[in-house]
């Protein structure tokens, strides 16, 4: 009995206890553990114009949807980091800047979200993901109008692509070349900066087939006679597609040092020998109908009707 | 023929009525705005840095509450323009575009630039964005080069979220090529005829409409087409001659596609199915009159070739079907998974049918003709699967681990059934022939790469990459010149390495390298045992200077006896841009390219039978600048001014120069327009065919109009 009474002597202290820290305010009482995050308006108290802008992005429907990786109402936090000691000291030491760290810390926030999505085939694969080239490099993710996330129009690509690839802008300042300069054409348009499973990182017609064939539909056949380069190796085997002196763009100004490279006439007898040297040619090529093989092989991507390509 | 290539759509030396009424309006466009000029105050440049969006420097502690007090009350503050209306920002350049005489080669010009006179909407880049979300958040519109302009383009991507993405690119663009020396057999005897030139435009748009984009389930459809058409020059080659023709052609693509995405947390899948339809056609045709002697004038027993009359027409339709499986994962924390698996079979469906007159010779009969027919059906299925596997793992903080593998499967097999008639002087003969084709390549690829990251500043990596096939091209039964039955395989090792250092954040070097050692390859000039490097490097000195390097490298050689090929390639690039103040004085950006490249090879001197080499060698300079100058307030106006161009010269085995220099005059009219007045000059020289250099001037005034 002596213990009933005690216990409730103590329970008697401890409401009373509870009814004067309820009395003086609520402020006594034991905080719940303070979240980390404040949420993109609190962001936008300080950084106003970014906040502005980066409401007509893409990026913003994280703030109205993205529940299931907790960034709802957070979106500027799904990059930087949580912002309360921020947002307590206004000291940009104490917020994560994208900007300022390196590729694969940098890739690795964007593929948070981003890295089950199909331009992560062949990512793995690209130079771009091998020599560290991260995402914020070309895609500037508070950048309103028409270049929100990434560049659009066909300079501005080009443009961002020229100002690492110095040695292929080049390449399309000789007199023959894929209308990039003129703005009619984007590196994007040949090539996937995410990457892909071919040279290159080159785009892809249809599933497997060489992005060439996107403008090229002509030159994709089948054809009844192939001919083997195109197939195997693509169709850079003979084309500087970047730029060339040659009109049509040939590796090589004159057609028919191109073609001799190959049909060198020159039968090899190695038993693992190459395609496309024999039977041999005997045509006299100091002759001025000879200098030009394709003006009777006309059909060199392929003919439909002639083993010899000539029609 | 020349008549019948120079009879391009674009209005050169026409229109003049209609250029006066532009030219008319472009006054009273200008006339409207120097007023409003006067009106307005100055505004900035167009290019000037654009407002900064990086993060602000946040204020002192003491005063962040106030100054967020401040912003609170701004936002308070009742908008200017009413929320629901739609927010248009851009801007769209149009004017009008002169174009001097050409001075030497006009075929030449236009197989090259090909940029006319006339009113012409330059560009137009608008984004819209509308508050009420009702049929889109943000539609993006540009457009450049229309107005007969070669190269016109339009793309428009409006999107709702968690509602569609529906995005439309079109393009118009004009393909015209003829260079007299390009493939003229005729040329030493004074004939500029371009064997092979086009005049063509080709029309490719693709419409995809992507639905409920960012939901795990994405349905999308897709619909793409190609079409060119035109006219131009080709060789009708007739067994002991060619003769060239004009010829007409048309081509169209159609490429439907649709599928679905799923997009989980850990897990991503695209399954794709879509199918393309084809269709060809191609003419040559001779009327009857006059003969055409053809490339080869020498008689042949006594007797002239000619071609009197020629009917030729292709007839060429094709079909395929793909599927497509693409799947990535994020299997656990420190692992990476992705594959996919690709499948096309397109085939074809060709029939042709010849007819033509005049004195034709068959060596292998060695008779003389009158005439022929010749018709051809076959068909052309090619299956190709594509298999690609890879991973990456991540045992540790600082180490990665990437393995792929890829496996490439094509066979072609084409059959041809043709009949030929020809009608000699004894009576018809009539021959028929049945032929197969065979294509195959199998090619696989395995490639591992560790990536160590030293520090935070400096990445490695190496890895070996083994490439292994085996090819075959056959046509049965055998014969002709240049097809026959030949097998090669592939058989190649490289190992990979790179390096990326970057110390501070405004240094960046980059260097990766191959060193490969083959057994055996396709081609005679295949990548056989080669080296191949590439360095790149980035200095930010200043927040205004920045300056880049490049240099690429490859060395390819192929020691087989019979082959002996040598390939060397390098090419170096530097790049500056300079703008300080931001750009408020003056901006630069130039480049400079050196490229040198030589090319040796054995081959068979057909008289003599005996060996020679080969030899291509061609060496490059290319240089860009660009300086722009802003000219400060000249009373009530701020102008700007761009000067630069290109040059590219090259000295080797077709030593050509190709020089693009251009000004630019920037004049802000009012608030929301700025004048401009631009000039270009194209010069192009070949030391070895003058006669197709040309130059030419360009100028143009237009009008910017932003929003």
């Amino acid at each position: 009995m002596p213990s009933i009474r005690c216990m409730r002597s103590i329970r008697g202290v401890l409401l009373s206890a509870l009814f004067v820290r309820a009395a003086l305010g609520q402020d006594a009482a034991p905080a719940p553990p303070a979240s980390p995050y404040v949420g993109s308006e609190a962001c936008g108290v300080c950084h106003e114009d970014i906040a502005k802008a980066f409401a007509k992005t893409p990026h913003h429907v994280a703030d109205g949807t993205d529940k299931k990786r907790g960034f709802d109402g957070k979106a500027c936090e799904s990059c930087h980091g949580p912002g309360a000691k921020h947002a307590g000291s206004a000291d940009a030491a104490d917020i994560r800047n994208p900007g300022k760290l390196t590729a694969a810390a940098v890739d690795k926030i964007c593929l948070t979200c981003h890295l089950n999505q199909p331009t992560h085939i062949g990512r793995l694969g690209s130079s771009h993901a091998k020599d560290q080239v991260g995402c914020t490099t070309c895609h500037t993710i508070h950048a309103t109008g028409s270049e929100v996330l990434v560049v659009r129009k066909t300079e501005a690509v080009n443009k961002l692509c020229e100002g690492c690839h110095l040695t292929v802008a080049a390449q399309f300042q000789q007199p023959f070349h894929h209308k990039l300069p003129e703005g009619a054409m984007s590196c994007v348009d040949c090539h996937n900066p995410h990457g892909s499973m071919r040279l290159a990182m080159t785009q892809s017609f249809g599933a497997n087939e060489p992005e060439c064939l996107n403008c090229h539909g002509d030159k994709r056949g089948p054809f009844t006679f192939e001919h083997g380069p195109v197939r195997f190796e693509g169709c850079s085997t003979c084309h500087a597609a970047h730029g060339s002196a040659n009109p049509r763009m040939l590796d090589r100004p004159v057609v028919q040092q191109v073609c001799l490279e190959c049909h060198a006439n020159l039968p090899n007898l190695n038993t693992k020998g190459t395609i496309g040297v024999v039977p041999p040619a005997f045509h006299d090529l100091l002759s001025p109908r000879y200098q030009n093989c394709t003006v009777c092989h006309q059909k060199i991507h392929g003919s439909y009707v002639d083993r010899n390509l000539l029609k | 023929m020349r008549i019948l290539l120079l009879a391009h759509p674009l209005p050169y030396g026409r229109g003049s009525v209609k250029r006066i009424a532009v030219c008319l309006t472009v006054a009273l466009l200008f006339g409207l705005f120097i007023p409003l000029a006067a009106q307005n105050p100055p505004v900035p440049p167009p290019g000037a840095a654009p407002a900064q969006t990086t993060q602000t420097t946040p204020p002192a502690p003491s005063t962040a509450p106030a100054a967020a007090d401040d912003k609170a009350k701004d936002a308070a503050a009742p908008s200017p323009v009413p929320s629901t209306e739609a927010d248009i920002s851009g801007w769209i350049d149009f004017g009008y575009r002169w174009r001097s005489g050409v001075n030497g080669s006009l075929e030449t010009y236009r197989s090259i630039v090909n940029l006319g006179s006339g009113p012409k909407l330059f560009g137009a880049d608008f984004t819209l964005i509308d508050p009420k979300k009702r049929f889109f958040d943000t539609m993006h519109v540009l457009a450049s080069g229309w107005g007969g302009d070669p190269y016109g383009t339009f793309h428009l991507d409006a999107s709702k979220a968690k509602r569609y993405r529906f995005d439309v690119d079109y393009r118009d663009l004009s393909y015209f090529n003829n260079l007299p020396s390009y493939a003229d057999p005729l040329l030493t005897r004074g004939i500029m005829l371009d064997e092979q030139s086009f005049d063509t435009r080709r029309h490719i748009g693709s419409y995809s409409l992507e639905l409920l984009p960012g939901n795990w389930f994405v349905p999308f459809v897709a619909y793409e087409r190609d079409a060119n058409s035109g006219t131009g020059v080709l060789a009708f080659v007739q067994n002991s001659n060619e003769y060239a023709v004009p010829t007409t052609l048309s081509d169209r693509t159609n490429l439907y596609r649709g599928g679905v995405r799923f997009e989980l947390r850990r897990f991503h899948a695209t399954i794709e199915e879509g199918g393309t339809t084809f269709s060809s056609a191609q003419n040559l045709f001779q009327s009857p009159g006059a003969a055409n002697p053809g490339n080869s004038s020498a008689p042949v027993f006594g007797q002239t070739l000619d071609l009197s009359s020629l009917a030729a027409a292709y007839g060429i339709t094709g079909s395929s079907t793909y599927s497509k499986a693409l799947f990535t994962s994020n299997a656990f924390s420190w692992m990476d998974v992705y594959g996919q698996f690709l499948f096309s079979q397109p085939s074809s469906n060709v029939h042709y049918q010849e007819s033509a007159t005049g004195n034709l010779y068959l060596p292998s009969e060695i008779v003389f003709y009158q005439s022929e027919q010749y018709l051809v059906s076959a068909a052309a299925k090619l299956p190709h699967t594509t298999v690609n596997l890879g991973t990456e793992i991540r045992p540790l903080k600082r180490f990665r681990l990437t393995e792929s593998w890829l496996t490439d499967r094509m066979h072609d097999a084409g059959n041809s059934a043709s009949a030929q008639t020809i009608v000699p002087l004894g009576g018809a003969q009539q021959t028929a022939q049945l032929l197969a084709s065979s294509l195959v390549s199998n090619y696989n690829q395995t490639e591992t790469n560790l990536f160590l990251d030293v520090t935070d500043h400096l990445t490695l990596r190496g890895g070996y990459r083994y490439v292994w096939g085996d090819a075959s091209d056959a046509v049965l039964p055998q014969g002709g010149e240049l097809t026959g039955i030949e097998h090669a395989l592939l058989r190649r090792n490289v190992g990979l390495g790179g390096v990326v250092f970057r110390p501070t954040p405004k240094l960046l070097l980059t260097v990766e390298g191959e060193v490969a050692s083959s057994s055996g390859v396709y081609f005679n000039t295949s990548l056989y045992n080669y080296q191949k490097l590439r360095t790149q490097a980035r200095y930010k000195a200043t927040n205004s200077l920045t300056v880049a390097l490049d240099f690429t490298y490859l060395n390819n050689q192929n020691p087989t006896p019979g082959i002996n090929y040598d390939f060397h390639s390098h090419q170096e690039a530097a790049s500056v841009f300079w703008s300080p103040s931001n750009g408020k004085i003056f901006t630069f950006q130039g480049s400079y390219s050196f490229s040198s490249l030589r090319s040796d090879i054995l081959y068979l001197v057909p008289q003599t039978l005996t060996q020679a080499t080969s030899i291509y060698a061609d060496n490059a300079h290319t240089a860009t600048a660009l300086f722009t100058l802003n000219l400060g307030h000249l009373g009530v106006v701020a102008p700007k001014l761009t000067a630069g161009g290109s040059l590219f010269i090259s000295k080797g085995s077709l030593p050509t120069s190709y020089y693009q220099p251009m000004a630019k005059l920037w004049v802000p009219v009012s608030k929301h327009a700025q004048a401009f007045a631009q000039w270009w000059f194209y010069g192009y020289g070949e030391a070895f065919n003058p006669y197709e250099g040309f130059g030419t001037h360009l100028a143009a005034v237009g009008l910017r109009y932003t929003r």
